[in-house]
């Protein structure tokens, strides 16, 4: 799943590693979201946000709602 | 989601398993030293001794079960499908290895092996399963 987190990492001056602790994972975990390899389950993915002050859907890309919307 | 779950969990992880590993090793070094000390070797030392050399492997399976259901969600996922991979090529060797000998191909295999090659294909499936990174 695309995402936004690396853009609001950086904008922040945050490292992989600072956002990891921030959330309790590791700094793979950060970097396999961050390249769309690995997609959070709800909880992390409501920590992520919270933790930016957005709402999941302004940080995730839902490509499966934009393929439907395509067909 | 709590805070600092990956960081307690490999905390936790690291203060069981390095001991066990110690453990280990003193009790296999120890205990085969001592064993060639006697002879003829006792029965129920070279049992005890047995036992006593499985029991921190066995003990370190259990850690890294706990450690996989403790750590965050993705480093659990690598883990447990780590452990399935080891799980899937050692059972998959000691089928291979079974019919070879049911055929007589091969004669005798020591099926102490199979243990050290399921710590390796783990460890060697995690190792891909994170792009290489220790995890």
């Amino acid at each position: 799943m695309k995402n936004i987190i690396r853009a609001l990492r950086t904008e922040r001056g945050w490292s992989q590693a600072s956002l990891a602790d921030e959330l309790g994972v590791s700094r793979q975990s950060v970097n396999a979201i961050e390249t769309g390899k690995y997609d959070p389950s709800l909880p992390l993915a409501f920590a992520i946000a919270r933790l930016f002050g957005k709402s999941i859907e302004e940080i995730f890309d839902d490509e499966t709602e934009a393929k439907l919307a395509a067909e | 989601m709590t805070q600092q779950t990956f960081k307690s969990a490999k905390r936790r992880y690291h203060r069981v398993f390095w001991p066990l590993m110690a453990i280990y090793a003193v009790i296999v070094i120890a205990g085969s030293y001592g064993l060639k000390q006697l002879d003829p070797e006792p029965l129920w030392l070279q049992a005890t001794l047995a036992v006593a050399c499985a029991l921190p492997v066995i003990a370190t399976l259990l850690v890294m079960m706990r450690y996989a259901n403790e750590t965050d969600e993705y480093t659990r996922m690598i883990q447990l499908r780590g452990l399935a991979w080891g799980g899937i090529m050692t059972t998959s060797v000691i089928f291979l290895i079974g019919f070879l000998q049911l055929f007589h191909v091969v004669d005798r295999f020591e099926i102490f092996w199979f243990g050290p090659f399921f710590f390796f294909a783990y460890g060697l499936s995690t190792l891909i399963l994170n792009g290489g990174r220790h995890c």
